[in-house]
């Protein structure tokens, strides 16, 4: 076994009750012009190996900025990251060996086949040609994908598209997944199958963490959530568990839903979208 | 997997996405023709191979041709694409996979100097029933190739910096447009020695005029060795420093 495959094989080990991703304090400061920019502003975070962790908040929450942290894509001002038991900012090489990466815009070369694109994937994560051609062929079965992976990516369709792009960040089996917005702009019917795919993976063993504005999407897949506004963690625990401290906060009669603890963490209440419309009239 | 097999790897890719867009490849090849065919139009007659020394015998479109190679060398798409993985995202995903970060560099400017090979090897072949012969043989026909795709990268390794720093095709595409007066501010019509004192002083101070000193020699006379150290030091230089700029900024790219 060579050296890359040893560590793949490391990578696809699971330890139960590890802590597959942890951040403390994390901080990130963009400078402008005139001014220094906080985009995410100490944000703690401990997602367990296996779980299905939900990363919601409203647009220029910081949502993007902390995957984009954690997935060694861009440099941390502050605080300590660690992914799969590896510090992002000691050993990003080694992080990057034991992650996928699905990003809000599907990143796909569309000039490639379905299947050059995988088999260029694996080969940089150390396969054979040999094997990177088994490795696409397998996930091109695995995403439904096996008629069309010799057509160029360009005519494919928005859900194939994402289908590819989940397919292209498994070629190394990571041990965790990190998808920001998946399924942004799918019609109801791909969303659902790309819901069925995460299912799938993550019964496998694979972690997930995944940034998303549907709530009904984290509602239906996730074990645990964290709510970011402005740079902070405003909210964390299981959807039933946030829904059940609301509830009992406000005095409601029935669990609320996923979309009002949303809006009740992110200040965002209905009642205040009304006082506010009042105020323009008036 | 090494650093350099990663670099191979994209680099292979990279040369698929050029043969996949033969429309990038047809202004490479027809506007460099087009300067050659133009410029001997209009000053072939003034300098005629049979008066005029500094042609060694050859037709005045031997002279011009290292220009021609040189602008075909500068088109700077690699760098083009580049922007278009940046905005299209495939970059990141490149970014997300543990590969050196200088092999993401490396690979694009490889595929753009096996490209620029290529590239020069027909434009030459266009050129010859225009009266171009390669003067230094097959030994230069191998150097000039060599050198155009060295410039090929020096200039490529300039494009991708401007890609990486602002990630934009328009402003990409406009620091592509430094080469044009690089171009003219060089020996281009006349040699070095026949310009005007100013011109001569600018042309001096100007690194294209080696390469292409370096290229004429190649076509035009035997292997003039002392020549073609300069032309080859020059690129060999500028090389350096580009690939150094390339990894020092993608080692910083957020």
């Amino acid at each position: 076994m060579t050296a890359s495959e040893q560590e793949l094989s490391e990578a696809r080990t699971t330890v139960p009750g590890m802590m597959a991703i942890e951040a403390e304090r994390l901080v990130k400061q963009y400078r402008g012009r005139t001014e220094t920019i906080d985009a995410v502003r100490g944000v703690d975070l401990r997602v367990r190996a296996g779980e299905v962790f939900g990363f919601l908040g409203p647009n220029g929450a910081g949502k993007s900025t902390t995957v984009r942290m954690l997935t060694t894509l861009m440099s941390i001002t502050s605080g300590a990251a660690r992914v799969a038991g590896i510090d992002v900012m000691a050993d990003p090489d080694a992080v990057r060996r034991r992650i996928g990466v699905a990003l809000q815009e599907a990143g796909l070369d569309p000039r490639q086949t379905g299947r050059e694109l995988l088999v260029l994937q694996a080969k940089l994560f150390g396969m054979s040609a040999a094997q990177a051609a088994g490795r696409a062929e397998e996930l091109l079965d695995l995403v439904d994908l096996v008629e069309s992976g010799d057509r160029r990516i360009k005519g494919y369709s928005g859900g194939m598209k994402r289908r590819l792009d989940l397919a292209s960040a498994l070629v190394h089996e990571p041990e965790v997944l990190f998808l920001d917005e998946p399924t942004t702009g799918l019609d109801p019917a791909s969303r659902l199958t790309v819901w069925d795919e995460l299912r799938r993976i993550n019964a496998r063993g694979t972690t997930i963490f995944l940034t998303t504005q549907y709530l009904e999407e984290a509602d239906q897949l996730c074990d645990r959530l964290a709510i970011i506004d402005g740079g902070l963690i405003v909210r964390e625990g299981t959807p039933e568990l946030l829904k059940a401290e609301l509830r009992q906060r406000r005095g409601l009669d029935a669990d609320p839903t996923l979309d009002e603890v949303f809006l009740d963490a992110t200040g965002r209440t209905r009642e205040r979208v009304a006082g506010e419309v009042q105020e323009v009239l008036a | 997997m090494t650093g350099v097999e990663q670099a191979n790897v994209l680099g292979g890719r990279a040369l698929r996405e050029t043969l996949r867009t033969p429309e990038s490849l047809v202004p490479t090849l027809f506007i460099p023709m087009f300067f050659l065919v133009v410029n001997l139009g209009q000053a072939g007659k003034i300098f005629p191979s049979s008066s005029t020394s500094f042609l060694y015998g050859q037709s005045y479109a031997a002279f011009q041709l290292p220009s021609s190679l040189l602008l075909a060398a500068s088109f700077g798409s690699a760098a083009l694409f580049l922007v278009e993985d940046i905005e299209g995202g495939y970059f990141d995903k490149l970014r997300a996979a543990p590969v050196s970060r200088s092999a993401l560099v490396i690979g694009r400017l490889l595929a753009e100097a096996a490209k620029s090979v290529a590239i020069t090897a027909v434009l030459v072949v266009m050129a010859l029933p225009f009266g171009v012969s390669i003067a230094s043989g097959p030994i230069g026909l191998v150097l000039l190739l060599a050198l155009t795709s060295l410039w090929a990268v020096v200039f490529s390794g300039f494009m991708q910096l401007i890609a990486l720093k602002t990630r934009s095709a328009a402003a990409t595409n406009s620091g592509g447009l430094v080469f044009f007066p690089l171009l003219f501010l060089t020996p281009n019509f006349v040699p070095r020695d026949l310009l005007t004192r100013p011109m001569e002083i600018a042309a001096t101070f100007n690194p294209v005029t080696y390469v292409m000193e370096a290229m004429r020699s190649l076509i035009l006379q035997d292997l003039a060795w002392a020549t073609l150290a300069r032309g080859f030091g020059v690129v060999a230089v500028l090389g350096v420093l580009m690939v150094t700029l390339n990894v020092r900024v993608i080692r910083d790219y957020d």
